[in-house]
């Protein structure tokens, strides 16, 4: 049965928003065979996902499900959902659509991230009625609902059950159906996706334009040139194109806390290392002083960045006494070369040694390459002889498999994206069976990797949150003291926008892509958007 | 000739198996798609289950045997990145590609041939070194820039022509002119010193001889005769075009096979890459053989040869 809600053009809906995107990633509208980028760029604008956003902070919220709960034993997380939500063909959404998108990206033909982790995760899934749903989880999985959330993940997107058991796979592919603000209206693969305004109040926000329009223009200045002559309203653009595009007149939306560039030592705890400075913390931070991130964010970045939490951390992170980081950070991330030097010289190295520098990007950070070169500089000052090795990130990464035998004793950039929950992001880097590994390895877990390990356990089953709070607080004591990977600038997500076109709208901290925010974007001539 | 055309078609057949062959280990020495495609903080054990699924996590060499047995049936894979039969995706993307492809080619010979002919006809003279320039020049500029400036010229400045993406006749304009600038300078030239060659022979001083009016030596007698190299380069900028649209697709926002190319290289999506290249091959080959076919007709001496 169709709703009964009143038509888009009924509730004043016009225009087309045109957004202009550097990739459109997969180009699919199944979320099973898309990742997160492309994910929050399109396919956010019609799906829901089981966990939201907290719009105004950053970090989950409400999505699909208003609340959930964790069980007693810490072995099951109920969720609950939001009654009257629909698809756009009118079936309703219930638990039922959840479950069954829950095992879709779970399925051993999904591409999604996590799905590994999901099938070893997650015992059962059990419908308590329409609107209640059960995950069983094999061990306490406190972070589920984080997993869950677009906020983090694509992995919680709501599928329709019914209509993709009656229409097959193919289908669903072709003209895929979500339950969020706008609906599907064609895919051009290379070009473009188009949807248009839902016929229904939604709980994220009933869009203001009747089409939204995403364009593939890989080229940036091209893109530019597309919002300065009105062909679209929004692109997304780096940090070198800022001052250009605001002395072309367009308005620059800066998105706060969407990552961290930041600057790691590998295999430094490795016995075949213990000569190499690096293997002292001391010396690592002392690196860490004598770079001007100041300057950086200046310059570099054109002052659109900011001075970092610690370590895959941000003022959004769960769990995370942001105020005692944030004194933290600024006395810990000064810039002083003096002092630098003073601890080079006493560590032993007066006349400063030679480091292995790799220096790489992330896909869609191009700009930490430069980053990445004025740090190497900076390292000169303090007598640092820097041998500075590009790699594109696909030649990169395989560098970090394995043994990392070309990796041991080097410094590299790197990144971490936002995300709210930092213990994910730190057992990747410093469990000892984790592929990065920083702190030790499984033959060598000394100190501080120890010490990591037991707070990381601990954290895994704790459920208070006064504790986790705690527990967490001294997770990133332990890795910040460690200073083997130390954060340079927090960044954030650029965008052009031609305010002819588009009103006053603010996106949601931590989140670069706008997939969640397309439908509470104002005509020009609308009351701005408030959170 | 028959034995002309199959000794040109089993040098394509083992040239097309050699292209694969690199095609196959060069891009697989580029890394790994699942890094590209994961997050960085995903584990081990999610990298290593996105490999399976995307079939890459058997030994090289039977990757290798299962592509050659499925390219002999055909098919050349499924894309990893849109999950789409790689084949399809091509010939999806090949018509975009070939909408300006003719009319770039159209505006090179426009322009390039009657500046060769005047070049050739003012020899040493301040026309030849004018078009000279003009010749290094379209050679020289980098297509990236040239689109970039018409795009602030005409677009932004002025607000004639559309910034990108396919369109109307209005969104031909700057690929097309981005595109055949770069071939105005081979035609030029080419056609320059053929000129010089045939406006010295033995026919055309007959033809003065005879009296007949000098634009009827020039451009019939003259041109007709230049032109005939001209037909092997037509098909060698045919086949630069399609392989070399890169630039001029990726700066206009058009979805060609260019862009294609691009994409699979960019997101180490094998077989579609593999199938691209294959692909566009086949087409060179193609159209080099059909040349070849046309000129060995044009010019006896060829076949013979």
């Amino acid at each position: 049965m169709l709703p009964s809600w009143p038509s888009a053009q009924a509730q004043g809906q016009a225009g087309a928003l045109v957004f202009a995107v550097e990739s459109l990633a997969a180009q699919t509208l199944d979320p099973i065979l898309e990742q997160r980028p492309g994910n929050a760029v399109y396919q956010a604008a019609m799906y829901d996902s089981l966990v939201g956003f907290n719009l105004a902070k950053g970090g989950t919220g409400p999505g699909v499900a208003e609340r959930w709960e964790l069980a007693a034993d810490g072995l099951s997380w109920t969720f609950f959902l939001r009654p009257s939500q629909t698809f756009h063909n009118g079936d309703k959404l219930t638990a039922q659509d959840v479950k069954f998108s829950l095992q879709r990206q779970m399925a051993p033909n999904s591409t999604a991230a996590t799905a590994a982790t999901m099938r070893r995760t997650i015992k059962s899934i059990d419908v308590i009625d329409d609107l209640t749903l059960r995950v069983n989880t094999n061990s306490p999985q406190i972070s589920l609902p984080a997993s869950l959330s677009r906020a983090v993940a694509p992995e919680g997107a709501v599928m329709p059950h019914a209509y993709i058991e009656r229409v097959g796979e193919e289908e669903f592919r072709r003209k895929p159906i979500g339950s969020g603000p706008w609906r599907f209206l064609r895919n051009v693969p290379g070009d473009r996706i188009e949807f248009e305004a839902a016929a229904t109040p939604h709980w994220r926000g009933t869009p203001n334009f009747k089409n939204l329009h995403i364009l593939l223009v890989p080229e940036e200045s091209t893109r530019v040139a597309m919002v300065r002559t009105g062909e679209a309203a929004i692109a997304s653009i780096g940090p070198e194109t800022m001052l250009g595009a605001t002395r072309a007149g367009l308005q620059v939306l800066s998105v706060p806390g969407t990552m961290q560039a930041v600057f790691q030592f590998w295999g430094a705890f490795r016995p075949d290392q213990k000569d190499n400075p690096i293997a002292k913390p001391r010396v690592r931070q002392a690196l860490s002083l004598a770079i001007d991130r100041q300057e950086l964010i200046k310059h570099v970045m054109n002052g659109k960045a900011s001075l970092p939490y610690p370590f895959a951390t941000f003022g959004y992170t769960e769990s995370f006494t942001a105020e005692r980081w944030e004194k933290w950070s600024r006395e810990a991330f000064r810039y002083d070369p003096a002092l630098a030097r003073k601890i080079l010289a006493e560590e032993g190295y007066p006349n400063g040694f030679e480091l292995k520098f790799a220096n790489t990007a992330l896909p869609g950070t191009q700009f930490m390459v430069d980053i990445g070169t004025v740090v190497a500089d900076m390292w000169t000052k303090i007598g640092i002889r820097v041998t500075l090795k590009h790699y594109e990130w696909g030649s990169f990464q395989p560098l970090e498999r394995g043994d990392q035998a070309a990796l041991a004793g080097w410094a590299s950039m790197y990144r971490t994206a936002g995300r709210p929950d930092a213990p994910w992001r730190y057992n990747s880097s410093y469990s000892p069976d984790s592929t990065q590994r920083l702190l030790g390895d499984k033959d060598n877990c000394q100190t501080a990797c120890q010490a990591f390990v037991d707070v990381y356990r601990a954290l895994l089953d704790e459920r208070d949150p006064t504790k986790r709070t705690t527990l967490n607080d001294r997770m990133v004591e332990i890795i910040a003291d460690s200073w083997t990977v130390i954060p340079i600038i927090e960044g954030m997500g650029y965008y052009a926008i031609n305010t002819k076109k588009v009103g006053q709208f603010a996106a949601i901290p931590g989140r670069h892509e706008l997939g969640d925010v397309f439908e509470r974007i104002p005509h020009p001539e609308q009351a701005p958007w408030k959170k | 000739m028959k034995r002309y055309i199959a000794h040109r078609l089993l040098q394509g057949v083992l040239l097309l198996c050699l292209v694969a062959s690199i095609v196959f280990f060069v891009g697989r020495l580029t890394g790994n798609p699942a890094d590209l495609m994961l997050p960085e903080d995903v584990s081990a054990e999610d990298r290593a289950a996105l490999i399976q699924v995307l079939g890459l996590d058997g030994p090289l060499h039977e990757q290798f045997f299962i592509f050659v047995r499925n390219a002999l049936h055909g098919d050349l894979g499924m894309s990893i990145r849109m999950r789409q039969p790689a084949v399809e995706a091509f010939f999806s993307r090949l018509p975009n590609t070939l909408a300006i492809i003719p009319w770039a080619i159209l505006l090179a010979m426009a322009v390039g041939i009657p500046l060769g002919v005047v070049a050739a006809l003012h020899r040493g003279g301040w026309i030849d070194r004018m078009a000279g320039a003009i010749a290094v020049l379209g050679v020289a500029i980098p297509s990236f820039w040239l689109g970039i400036l018409l795009i602030f010229v005409f677009s932004v400045q002025l607000g004639w022509l559309p910034s990108g993406r396919m369109g109307g006749p209005s969104h031909y304009v700057l690929p097309v002119i981005t595109l055949g600038t770069f071939l105005i300078a081979g035609f030029m030239r080419l056609v320059r010193s053929s000129m010089l060659e045939v406006m010295d022979s033995e026919y055309i001083k007959l033809a003065r001889i005879k009296g007949l009016r000098e634009s009827v030596v020039i451009w019939k007698h003259g041109l007709r005769n230049a032109l005939i190299p001209v037909l092997t380069l037509w098909g060698v900028f045919v086949g630069n075009l399609i392989t070399g649209a890169i630039v001029t697709e990726t700066i206009f926002a058009w979805p060609g096979i260019g862009r294609l190319t691009y994409e699979a290289v960019i997101f180490r999506d094998f077989p579609l890459l593999q199938a691209v290249i294959i692909l566009k091959s086949i087409l060179i080959l193609s159209i080099n053989l059909l040349v070849d076919i046309l000129y060995a007709y044009v010019d006896p001496r060829i076949r013979l040869a």
